[in-house]
């Protein structure tokens, strides 16, 4: 659906240009940079030819992907490497994602970077192919292959402090969990934020539900299933809803501002971007900083030392966080903070999957 | 009425100058239907003036082309003396044309002033002058003689009744020249007599009438000139008084004519089919067919007499399988119960069914592949489990060739034939693989009448080698020349039994609407030598 | 050809290939109009859409995709051709897979035995899962457009349950799948190596899926079940005229249960070049999805037929595949999606245009034989026209 509208915005961003000027522009397709050259196989030090290849969604989806972009941006502005954005399209096999990574390698884009677990395993054949090329992909692994950096996270600890802080904050003692999709990974958010809430109150009440199934995961792009799921857990006694469901957030946070609750934002300071009446409800948001992974893979590129091997963001590393715009969990900072103290030293082990 | 055969002469010949419409050199190109060419017609102010055709001359198109439902490629057409070109039914209303269509199109559940008056309510001011609408119909029924009460509902009507409320709505109009399409193809005798009675009182009051029909008795009775029109084109116009049925029906068909008479009796005492206690209900659980025993002997034709809609397609089907039923029916000693219809087919039961587009064929497959169904299991189509193309190809054409159906390929579509020709082909495939019984409605249907004989002599082949025939048909003269006994269905059940050998037409009319108890009315007199309705009703 | 094509006709199949032909051209046209009007170059999308399409590494992505598309597509003719809308077949292939992945990986049998049973449990499974429409349609009259669409969601609800580590799944780098099934259960591929255009070294170019061989024998067996059996005939006839077909003795409702699961079987082989040529496990985000809409697409496009339905997979195919290239020009490759939409859309207008025309053609033609020859002799065309064709 969105890919339809974002190729309107095309259409209608380059008649107006047309109009104007006669001057062509792709604006708004997301690829920005020069038409790209396939020659140049070279990685000469000039310009850092950086290639990226987005999961599902792209940017412009509002979560985990424009946090990619974010990070490329970034490092686009304050780096000056050149980029190449590639997109996914829904039902495709890994031979398409192995096709695309291709591309970018063969185009001479190194490093290469695939947003998403879902490419794991083309790339594991297509790094063999380019042992040249050094890969980096977000949530994930590949076991073996040197030139394969994975960039993971560790969201149970995040999620376990904006946990803590929802349950601190409930009156209820009841709180709940809007995951995007029943995928492990959001089951690690749910895991998280569950041990969070009850390790501040044993007896909390955590009320857990995932909008959609794989392979749809459509439930992160899904406002009108967030705002009917969270304004059930609301009327079943929930005062606050952590959403960790991509673009489906506004609408819990649109259940929240009418039911007079608050809710929990994810992956980026949605407290930023959203509307101006939607930000009293925002209470803290967990951070998922993908930008800052994709921003320090690319530099690490340019500084010469590239990162390689399995990089963690976690909680020691502010990979993971919560965020305090809206000064609204200003008062239980120092709580939070021991929380995470104690989660850096090791003294708490946040599990990584769900309880039975 | 009948009493007075000759008032409809009274008023002929032409007694205004100015035709009220005139077609010249009309012609209509269409494919896969019969156009007209060159049509030409005059039709004379305050006169009843009948075209007659079979099915298919072209009669029908010819009306839409006066109603403005059709435009003709070439001819002028003239009303009252001037030109008109008719884009819409509504030019042709408002140049004064009505039309009464073969099947009604009235709104069941709306009154009979509703209906009227719906697509041109009367108003005053914003508001529905349902008083003044009210007074007109009733004006106009009273001046008429329609008898038509503007409250009831239509549903509660009977088909005359309903046909007089399309007649008023479309003299509301203001309607001076009233088409009238098959008007008495679905009335019983009584009321076409009283139909006849309203169209002299239309006459009278200076409108004109184009009546169509192919029922030549009913023709000669009500017209002042009746236009013959063959292939889509007019052939001669003629008084009543000059031409008898059976001239009126050589012109029609353009050749002698056949006549259906059997030769002796065939009749063996095998039993081939027995019918005890058969009930067919509809989804209310009504019966439809209520309680009827026949047999059938090889060698026999049994004649079903009925206005159609008392039952017979669905006494059909139950024999067929294709309904469920009550009773039992027994083919040649073995009780059909349960059993499914492709085991009463290959059992030797064949069926030309009524309506031949919805179950007779497969308007997108090729004619070979329609020589096909229905025989789908047995030879020559089947070889075990396979499809015998080349045999079935072979009696395919075996079929084109015996009963003349003209086509340049047994490749073409069924769609692609006229509807005489796809009859030939049903007629054809069912007489084939040695059928015991045939259970036939209307198989001539549509025919014309070259191929009407031909398939009567095939019946009566097959029945001559031991065949028994289930025979439905609206052609009288049909099914009293075929049949070796017959019987009246009304209602769904078997009213009375006649003898073809001395039975009249009329005598069956008379008992297929349930007047046979009363006497029922003597015949029209001039219309006795089976031939005249060479084509059946198109009902 | 004219094994494929039963009655052939040389004006027919004109008319039937110049349809799909103008559709093509037409959604050619439609999409180069909006290439133009976001500012590209539709010369140059095409021209590198179809060098990169026909390099050899992606012929052979786009025949391992058309292997899958076809099989679907014919699961979805096979319903079309019965007026059956079987919308599920994207429901009742990812549930097969799932379950012969799942079958697959828990059995340690010889080769070709242990890659029988996987297909079997597929084919099984998958006509099962169609067959509840077929049930449902049969003694509830529940219209199988809605319980197909239904049972895509319970079958996607169970798939997903399924593959949990909680239940059949392992969990590995953030993804869900079923155990890998052993090597006695791959299908062999043929591996395409050459010298690349530009290249000395010979490289493997890529594997073609073995399965590819099973797609291609189920199209042979498709039309040779619909075309030269009294079942297809059966089949058929239904769908052209349900009350002809009862009257000729069909029985429809064994008629509709019976295409429901053969649709279902076929359907169930959909994932299984993948599955076995590839994938060799079944993950519930990785696997591909929405191949049962795509052959929805193809089977209009092919016109049910197996040869058209081959080409229209191919089409598609190569779409998919070349359209990444356009994403490297900076080019939207969404234009793709586009030009599949119109070529449907266009392709659905022209074989009704073809239709009528065709009819008229032939009414025409039988016309001037009704009217052409004398009543009483047969006509001599009609033999020596036909029996020429033969």
């Amino acid at each position: 659906m969105r890919r339809v509208t974002k190729l309107a915005a095309v259409v209608a961003t380059a008649a107006l240009a047309l109009a104007a000027c006669g001057s062509t522009s792709s604006a708004g397709g997301g690829t920005t940079t020069e038409s790209g050259s396939p020659a140049a196989t070279t990685s000469s030090a000039a310009a850092l030819k950086v290639g990226l290849a987005y999961d599902i969604g792209g940017r412009g989806d509002k979560s985990f992907n424009d946090a990619a972009a974010a990070g490329l941006d970034k490092a686009k502005a304050e780096l000056g490497v050149e980029i190449k954005e590639l997109s996914a399209t829904q039902g495709e096999t890994d031979a398409d994602k192995e096709a695309r990574l291709t591309l970018l390698a063969q185009a001479g884009y190194n490093p290469v970077i695939a947003v998403g677990f879902l490419y794991g395993t083309a790339l594991k054949n297509v790094s063999a192919k380019f042992p040249n090329t050094q890969f980096g992909i977000i949530d994930s692994t590949v076991d073996g292959a040197t030139n394969v950096t994975g960039l993971v996270f560790a969201e149970n600890e995040g999620s376990f402090l904006v946990g803590a802080a929802a349950a601190l904050k409930s009156k209820s003692g009841n709180v709940g969990y809007i995951g995007g999709c029943l995928i492990p990974l959001l089951q690690k958010f749910e895991a998280g934020f569950t041990a969070g809430a009850k390790a501040v109150k044993p007896d909390i009440k955590v009320q857990v539900k995932y909008l959609s199934n794989p392979p749809d995961c459509k439930g992160f792009n899904d406002p009108a299933a967030g705002t009917e799921t969270a304004n059930g857990m609301y009327d079943a006694g929930a005062d606050i809803i952590f959403a960790a469901a991509g673009g489906s957030g506004t609408g819990v946070f649109q259940s929240a501002k009418a039911k007079k609750a608050l809710a929990i934002g994810v992956d980026s300071d949605q407290y930023q971007t959203a509307a101006a009446d939607l930000q009293p409800v925002i209470m803290t948001s967990m951070l998922k900083r993908v930008d800052v992974a994709v921003f320090d893979f690319i530099k690490s590129f340019k500084d010469g030392a590239p990162l390689t091997g399995v990089q963690v963001f976690d909680l020691k590393k502010d990979g993971v966080g919560y965020s305090t715009s809206g000064g609204q969990v200003d008062d239980i900072a120092t709580k939070l903070d021991e929380y995470k103290a104690k989660i850096v030293s090791g003294e708490i082990k946040v599990p990584a999957e769900p309880a039975k | 009425m009948s009493e007075h055969p000759e008032r409809s002469t009274t008023a002929a010949g032409p007694a205004t100058t100015v035709p009220a419409v005139e077609l010249n050199g009309i012609t209509k190109r269409f494919p896969g239907v019969v156009a007209n060419s060159d049509v030409t017609l005059k039709v004379a102010r305050g006169t009843v003036h009948a075209i007659v055709g079979e099915n298919g001359a072209g009669k029908s198109t010819l009306m839409k082309i006066l109603y403005g439902m059709q435009r003709p490629d070439e001819g002028t057409i003239e009303v009252d003396g001037s030109p008109v070109t008719f884009h819409t039914p509504a030019d042709a209303i408002k140049a004064g044309i009505g039309m009464v269509h073969q099947h009604f199109k009235l709104a069941d559940n709306l009154t009979v002033l509703e209906n009227v008056v719906l697509g041109s309510e009367p108003r005053r001011g914003w508001r529905l002058d349902i008083e003044g609408a009210r007074k007109k119909i009733v004006e106009i029924s009273d001046r008429y003689g329609l008898d038509v009460d503007p409250d009831p509902l239509v549903e509660d009507l009977g088909v005359g009744e309903r046909q007089r409320v399309e007649i008023l709505k479309v003299l509301y109009r203001g309607a001076r020249t009233l088409i009238l399409d098959e008007p008495t193809a679905v009335l019983v005798p009584q009321e076409v007599d009283e139909l006849f009675d309203a169209l002299q009182e239309l006459k009278a009051e200076g409108l004109t009438v184009i009546f169509i029909s192919h029922k030549l008795d009913e023709v000669l009775k009500v017209a002042d000139e009746i236009t013959v029109i063959r292939r889509g084109t007019t052939v001669r116009t003629v008084l009543p008084s000059e031409v008898t049925p059976r001239k009126l029906a050589e012109l029609m068909v353009g050749s002698e004519l056949p006549s259906p008479q059997t030769s002796e009796s065939t009749v063996t005492d095998r039993a081939v089919l027995e019918v005890k206690g058969l009930t067919v209900r509809d989804r209310e659980g009504r019966p439809v067919v209520d309680d009827v025993t026949l047999t059938i002997h090889a060698g026999e034709v049994l004649g079903i007499a009925g206005v159609e809609g008392n039952g017979q397609a669905e006494l059909v089907e139950a024999i067929m399988g294709i309904r469920p039923a009550e009773g039992s029916v027994v083919l040649e000693g073995r009780d059909l119960a349960g059993v499914p219809t492709r085991e009463r087919r290959t059992a030797g039961v064949a069926f030309v069914p009524e309506d031949r587009i919805r179950q007779g064929l497969l308007l997108e497959s090729p004619l070979w592949e329609n020589r096909m169904l229905g025989h789908q299991t047995s030879p020559p189509n089947a070889r075990g489990p396979l499809v015998n193309r080349r045999g079935a190809r072979a009696d395919t054409e075996r079929i084109v060739r015996d009963y003349d159906v003209r086509t340049p390929s047994i490749d073409v579509t069924a769609s692609a034939l006229s509807g005489g020709n796809q009859q030939k082909l049903i007629v054809g495939r069912e007489m084939s693989g040695n059928p015991r019984l045939l259970l036939a409605a209307h198989p001539t249907r549509g025919v014309d009448v070259g191929a009407q004989a031909a398939i009567w002599d095939h019946l009566r082949r097959a029945r001559a080698e031991g065949l028994a025939v289930l025979l439905i048909s609206a052609d009288l003269d049909e099914l009293i020349g075929l049949s070796d006994s017959l019987k009246v269905i009304l209602r769904g059940r078997l009213v009375a039994d006649a003898d073809p050998a001395t039975v009249t037409p009329e005598d069956l009319g008379s008992a297929m609407t349930g007047a046979a108890a009363t006497g029922g009315k003597p015949g029209t007199a001039d219309d006795t030598d089976g031939a005249t309705d060479a084509e059946g009703s198109d009902v | 050809m004219e094994r494929f094509l039963p009655r052939f006709d040389p004006r027919k199949t004109g008319l039937a290939v110049l349809a799909p032909v103008v559709a093509l051209v037409v959604a050619a046209a439609l999409s180069s109009v909006v290439l133009v009007i976001a500012g590209h170059s539709p010369a140059l999308a095409f021209q590198r859409m179809w060098e990169y399409g026909t390099e050899p590494a992606q012929v052979v992505n786009i025949l391992n995709k058309a292997s899958g598309y076809f099989l679907s597509a014919l699961a979805v003719a096979i319903g079309f051709r019965m007026n059956l809308f079987n919308i599920g077949v994207d429901g009742q292939y990812r549930i097969a897979a799932m379950a012969a992945a799942v079958v697959g990986a828990t059995l340690t049998l010889p080769k070709p035995l242990h890659i029988l049973v996987i297909v079997a449990v597929a084919v099984v499974v998958g006509a099962l899962w169609a067959g509840i429409a077929g049930l449902l349609k049969v003694y509830r009259g529940v219209s199988e457009v809605i319980s197909t669409i239904m049972l895509n969601f319970i079958g996607g609800a169970i798939v997903a349950w399924a593959v949990t580590p909680q239940v059949f799944a392992v969990l590995e780098n953030n993804v869900v799948r079923t155990k890998t099934i052993p090597e006695s259960g791959w299908f062999p591929g043929f591996t395409w190596s050459g010298i690349p255009a530009g290249g000395s070294q010979t490289v493997v170019f890529g594997e073609i899926y073995g399965f590819i061989v099973i797609s291609g024998l189920v199209g042979v067996l498709y039309w040779f079940v619909l075309s030269r059996t009294r079942f297809g005939f059966d089949l058929r006839a239904t769908g052209s005229s349900e009350p002809a077909a009862v009257a000729s003795g069909v029985d429809v409702k064994r008629m509709v249960l019976t295409s429901m699961l053969l649709s279902g079987a076929v359907a169930g082989l959909v994932g299984m070049p993948i599955l076995l040529g590839a994938a060799h496990s079944f993950g519930s985000q990785d696997f591909p999805s929405g191949i049962g809409f795509t052959g929805i697409a193809i089977a209009l496009l092919g016109r049910n037929n197996p040869v058209g339905i081959a080409f229209a997979s191919i089409l598609w195919g190569f779409l998919d595949v070349s359209n990444q290239i356009l994403d490297i020009e900076s080019i939207p490759k969404e234009i793709v999606t586009i030009m599949q939409g119109a070529v449907v859309l266009a392709v659905v207008v022209a074989y009704e245009i073809v239709r009528r025309i065709g009819v008229a053609t032939e009414q025409r033609r039988v016309m001037s034989t009704e009217n052409a020859a004398p009543p009483a002799v047969p006509p001599a065309t009609a033999t020596a026209d036909t029996g020429g064709e033969r």
